[in-house]
C-alpha cells in the first residue's frame, strides 16, 4: 500500500465513459511525463469507478504506471461531489505535487472545487508547459486564443486541467506493467444526484464521404449569410457544410453539423472556416483536417495560427467575388 | 426565490489587443468593444425566465470590473433583474479566479440567494472557474454546462441536463441553493426593453471598491504573456480582394478540391 501514496507524486485522475478509457487519459499521461522532466517525481494514476478493478488492471498494463483503483457504489455515474470528496479524502494527507484532470465535461466540473479544498491553485486548460527562471510555467489560451499566458502556481499543490488534443498519447514503449491497488471508499450523502446520462441527438450525417468542410462562424452575422456559405460550399464537389458552436446555438444549423469539443471532430482534407475566430474548443474538432483556409476580419484571429492559408477579408463580399471569379472560368 | 447572476464584460472577439509589457498583462486598444460574456446573457436570461414563471422571484446582478463594466449591469436589470452590485476594480489586470470568487461569495446577496448563476466561461480568462469555486465557498451543490433547467416544487431543488462530450447529456438534482454555470443554446437571450433600460439607467447600484492590495497571495498569477504559436504556416494572400479570390482559386485547383478551365 506504501507506494500508492500520493505525497510528492504527479498523480493522472483518469477519464471513462461507459466502460471505456477515454483517450483524454492517454494524453494526460504523456503530459504528466513531460511535466515530469521538469520536476521529477512518481507519476500514479488515479481511476474512480463503481467497481474499478476491471479498469484499473487495464490502465496499469497499457500505461506501466502504478494504479490506484477508488470503488464507491455512487461512483456508478459521474457525480462531481462524489469525485470531490473521494479525492479530497485520498489526496489530502499525502498532497501531490500536481493533479492532472482532462479539461472536458467532467474534469473542468469538479477540477475548480478540488483545488479549493486542497488549498491548491487550480490552472484550467493547460496546453503547453515551459520553464522560466526555474518556474514551471503552464501556458493557456485567454481572449479567444489571441494571446497565450504562462501561469505559474504558488501553491504546495497544484491542479491542472490540460486542454484535449494538446498532448498525443504517450508514446508507445515495452513498459512492465504497473502496480494495481484497489481501495473502496464510503461517500456521505450529497446535495446533488446524478440521475441519467444519455445520448441528446443522434445524426445520421457522415462525414467520411465529405471531402471538404465549409464551416460558417459567429462572423457570417445573420442567417442570410448563410446562403453564401452554401452557395461557396456548391461549388466545391463532395463538400458539406458545417459551423462553429453559437451559429447551432442560433438554430441556423443542427447540432449534427457543429464542429468541436461538444460537437463532431473532422478531419477532411480541406476545411474552410469562414467567420470563425479558432477558440480552443472549436479548434479540437478540426485541427486534424488536411488543408486549412480561413477567411476572417480580424487579423489576429486565432484560427490564422493553424490555417494553412490567411485570407484577412469580410466574408460578406469575399465570398460573392470568389464565386465570381470562379464562374468566370469556368 | 432570490437569484444571484455573475456577468463579466470582456471584448468582443475581434477586438484588437495586443501585450502590455510593463503590466505584463493584455491591453485592449479600444474601449467602445466591451459587451457581456455570451455565456452570461444567457445566465440572465435563464434567471428572467424563472422569474416570469415564479412571481415574487427577485434577480440580483454582481460584476466585478472597472468602472465601465457598469453598463453590463444595467443590460442585464434591462432584461428584467430588479437590482444589482458593481464590484469596481481600479484596472483590467489578471485576478486569481479563487480570490475573485471570494470576492463575490463574500456579498450578502450570495449567502442569501437560492440559485446563483454563473456562465460556463468567461470568454477573455476562458477559465470556467469561477462559478465552481463560489459553490464551493459557500459549500452549494453545483453543476456546471448545464443546458436545460427546471425548478421543481418546492422542496425538491432543480433539476438540470448538463452538457457532455459526443452528444451526450447528464441529468442532474441539485438541492437549493445551488450554483449552475449555463453554457450557450440554452435559450435565446432577449435584447433589454426599452422601458426597462430606462429605468435600469436611473436605478442607483450598490458600489463597492476592491482594493488590489486585498489580493496579497494568489494561489497563481501570469508570469508572462505572448503571441501564440504557429502551429501552421499560415500564408496570408496579399492584394485586392479579387487578386486574392484568383489566388485561392489556384490553390484549391492545384490541389484538386476546384476544377477550373
Ligand atoms: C464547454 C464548452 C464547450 C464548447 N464547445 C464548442 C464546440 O463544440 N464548438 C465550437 O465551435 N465552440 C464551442 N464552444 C464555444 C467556443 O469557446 C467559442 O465561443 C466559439 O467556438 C466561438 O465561435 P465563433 O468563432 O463562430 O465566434 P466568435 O468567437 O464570436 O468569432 C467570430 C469571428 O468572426 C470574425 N468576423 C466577424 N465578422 C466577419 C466578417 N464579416 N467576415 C469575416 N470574419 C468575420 C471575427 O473577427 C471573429 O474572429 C464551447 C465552449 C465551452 C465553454
Ligand atoms: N469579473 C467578474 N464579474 C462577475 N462575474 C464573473 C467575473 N469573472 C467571472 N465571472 C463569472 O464566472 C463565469 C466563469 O468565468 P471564468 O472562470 O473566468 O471562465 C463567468 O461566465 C461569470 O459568470
Amino acid at each position: 500500500m506504501k507506494n500508492m501514496q500520493t505525497s510528492g507524486s504527479i498523480v493522472v485522475i483518469a477519464e471513462h465513459f461507459e466502460g471505456e478509457i477515454r483517450p483524454i487519459t492517454y494524453e494526460l499521461v504523456h503530459f504528466a511525463e513531460t511535466l515530469q522532466q521538469f520536476s521529477p517525481a512518481p507519476i500514479k494514476i488515479l481511476v474512480l469507478d463503481e467497481r474499478a478493478e476491471t479498469l484499473a488492471k487495464s490502465l496499469a498494463r497499457t500505461t506501466g504506471k502504478d494504479v490506484l483503483g477508488l470503488r464507491a457504489p455512487q461512483l456508478a455515474q459521474y457525480n462531481g461531489q462524489v469525485y470531490t470528496s473521494i479525492l479530497h479524502e485520498i489526496l489530502r494527507d499525502h498532497p501531490p505535487l500536481y493533479v492532472c484532470i482532462g479539461h472536458s465535461s467532467r474534469g473542468s466540473d469538479y477540477a475548480p472545487g478540488l483545488a479549493m479544498r486542497l488549498k491548491a491553485a487550480c490552472i484550467t486548460g493547460v496546453s503547453a508547459l515551459s520553464v522560466q527562471e526555474d518556474m514551471i510555467c503552464f501556458s493557456r489560451d485567454v481572449y479567444g486564443g489571441k494571446i497565450n499566458a504562462d501561469m505559474v502556481s504558488n501553491t504546495e499543490t497544484t491542479v491542472l486541467t490540460v486542454q484535449p488534443g494538446s498532448y498525443g498519447p504517450a508514446p508507445d514503449r515495452d513498459l512492465p506493467k504497473g502496480n494495481v491497488c484497489l481501495k473502496s471508499m464510503t461517500v456521505s450523502p450529497q446535495t446533488s444526484t446524478t440521475l441519467s446520462t444519455t445520448p441528446f441527438q443522434t445524426s445520421d450525417l457522415d462525414f467520411s464521404a465529405a471531402r471538404v468542410i465549409v464551416s460558417a462562424g459567429r462572423g457570417i452575422g445573420e442567417e442570410e449569410n448563410l446562403e453564401l456559405i452554401r452557395d461557396l460550399a456548391s461549388v466545391i464537389p463532395q463538400s458539406v457544410v458545417c459551423g462553429s458552436r453559437p451559429v447551432i446555438d442560433l438554430g441556423w444549423l443542427t447540432y449534427d453539423r457543429q464542429i468541436g469539443v461538444t460537437g463532431a471532430t473532422v478531419t477532411p482534407d480541406l476545411y474552410l472556416a469562414c467567420g470563425i475566430s479558432g477558440a480552443a474548443q472549436h479548434v479540437s474538432g478540426m485541427k486534424g483536417s488536411g488543408f486549412i483556409v480561413a477567411i476572417n476580419t480580424d487579423p489576429m484571429a486565432a484560427i490564422f495560427n493553424l490555417s494553412d492559408i490567411c485570407i484577412v477579408e469580410d466574408l460578406k463580399t469575399f465570398i460573392p467575388v470568389l464565386l465570381e471569379a470562379l464562374s468566370n472560368k469556368r | 426565490m432570490k437569484i444571484l447572476v455573475c456577468v463579466k464584460q470582456v471584448p468582443e472577439s475581434e477586438a484588437v489587443v495586443s501585450i502590455d509589457k510593463d503590466a505584463g498583462w493584455v491591453d485592449v486598444h479600444d474601449t467602445s468593444v466591451f459587451r457581456m460574456n455570451h455565456f452570461d446573457e444567457c445566465a440572465v436570461e435563464a434567471a428572467v425566465q424563472i422569474k416570469e414563471a415564479f412571481p415574487g422571484t427577485t434577480i440580483h446582478i454582481i460584476s466585478v470590473g472597472p468602472e465601465r463594466s457598469e453598463v453590463v449591469i444595467r443590460r442585464a436589470i434591462g432584461m428584467g433583474a430588479d437590482h444589482g452590485t458593481h464590484m469596481v476594480t481600479p484596472g483590467d489586470g489578471f485576478v486569481d479566479p479563487s480570490t475573485l470568487a471570494g470576492w463575490i461569495a463574500s456579498l450578502s446577496e450570495a449567502s442569501d440567494a437560492d440559485l446563483i448563476l454563473c456562465g460556463a466561461m468567461s470568454e477573455d480568462l476562458m477559465q470556467g472557474q469561477v462559478g465552481p469555486l463560489m459553490a464551493e465557498y459557500l459549500s452549494l451543490p453545483c453543476a456546471t454546462a448545464v443546458v436545460q433547467m427546471t425548478i421543481m416544487p418546492v422542496g425538491e431543488g432543480v433539476h438540470v441536463e448538463r452538457e457532455i462530450e459526443g452528444g451526450y447529456r447528464e441529468a442532474v438534482a441539485l438541492q437549493l441553493p445551488a450554483l449552475l454555470t449555463i453554457q450557450t443554446g440554452i435559450n435565446q437571450p432577449r435584447y433589454p426593453s426599452l422601458s426597462k433600460l430606462l429605468r435600469a439607467n436611473k436605478l442607483k447600484l450598490n458600489t463597492l471598491y476592491v482594493d488590489a492590495m486585498e489580493d496579497s497571495a494568489p494561489l497563481q498569477g501570469v508570469r508572462r504573456v505572448t503571441l501564440p504559436r504557429k502551429l501552421r504556416e499560415g500564408v496570408f494572400l496579399e492584394g485586392s480582394a479579387s487578386q486574392k479570390a484568383e489566388q485561392l482559386l489556384t490553390i484549391l485547383s492545384d490541389r484538386s478540391f476546384l476544377t477550373v478551365l
